[in-house]
């Protein structure tokens, strides 16, 4: 069935899968960086009350599903090469949110990351 | 150079796990097709060992990286964490007969070349604490 041109509903899952990614990370950090958590259990008491970790929970779960889906309809080494777009969509989102800095040298590597994405998912 | 083959048996590890789980997910997708949005899809998927596979590859890499990191400097291990792209499609010619194609190889030479710079770029922001070393 893998034929290794991407359908629209490829696309969809690729797209899905970037923003559950990123959107769960997001979440863990807000969840992991609130300095008004203290220690401890109580630090996990305090974000179990909040939304931010449930909501990086429930995209995790929702990604696995998506990412099974996205591999059953491409080559797993086209469909790997593709995936790593989630790196630079996270690096992107960290610099926005929680205001990392983008280096040079960081910069340098989002570009070839998403230049090898596009090489890939334009030939594939 | 004892933290030497400790980084570098750790870092092998990490690459196993991930490609295991890589390769157990896309068995796991091949025998639950075809792909649908309902629960007869979920109880195909879920009534085969290879998403088990796929959940037992990630909890060892999560593992694997939390040991590695308590000492192993960010940046090559941020870059070693995500080398698995070439490993997992190596296998997969071997395992899937996934023909190698050009387009494939010039993305994934750049992708690597990505991820080395940012290994670097962690290697320089991370100042290493007194004792560290």
């Amino acid at each position: 069935m893998p034929t290794g041109s991407i359908t629209p509903l490829i696309a969809l899952l690729w797209v899905l899968n970037v923003v559950l990614d990123t959107g769960g990370q997001l979440a863990f950090k807000a969840a992991a960086g609130d300095p008004n958590a203290g220690d401890g259990l109580a630090r996990w008491l305090y974000m179990a009350r909040r939304p931010w970790i449930w909501l990086g929970i429930a995209s995790y779960v929702i990604e696995f599903l998506i990412w099974i889906a996205f591999l059953s309809l491409l080559p797993l080494s086209e469909a790997i090469l593709l995936g790593s777009i989630n790196i630079v969509a996270i690096m992107v989102a960290g610099r926005f949110l929680f205001g990392e800095k983008l280096t040079r040298m960081r910069v340098a590597g989002i570009l070839l990351v998403t230049l090898g994405v596009a090489i890939v998912g334009v030939g594939g | 150079m004892k933290r030497g083959w400790f980084y570098l048996i750790g870092f092998l590890v990490l690459v196993l796990f991930d490609s295991v789980g890589a390769i157990s997910f896309k068995y796991a997708g091949m025998h639950a097709l075809p792909v649908e949005a309902n629960t007869a899809w979920l109880l195909r998927l879920f009534g085969r060992p290879w998403v088990y596979g796929a959940v037992i590859g990630y909890v060892g890499a999560f593992f694997t990286w939390m040991t590695l990191l308590k000492h192993a400097p960010i940046g090559p291990a941020f870059a070693a964490s995500h080398l698995e792209v070439v490993s997992v499609m190596l296998l997969s010619i071997w395992l899937f007969n996934e023909p190698l194609r050009l387009p494939h190889v010039l993305g994934a030479i750049a992708i690597v070349a990505g991820i080395v710079c940012l290994g670097f770029a962690e290697s320089r922001e991370h100042v290493p604490e007194e004792g560290e070393a």
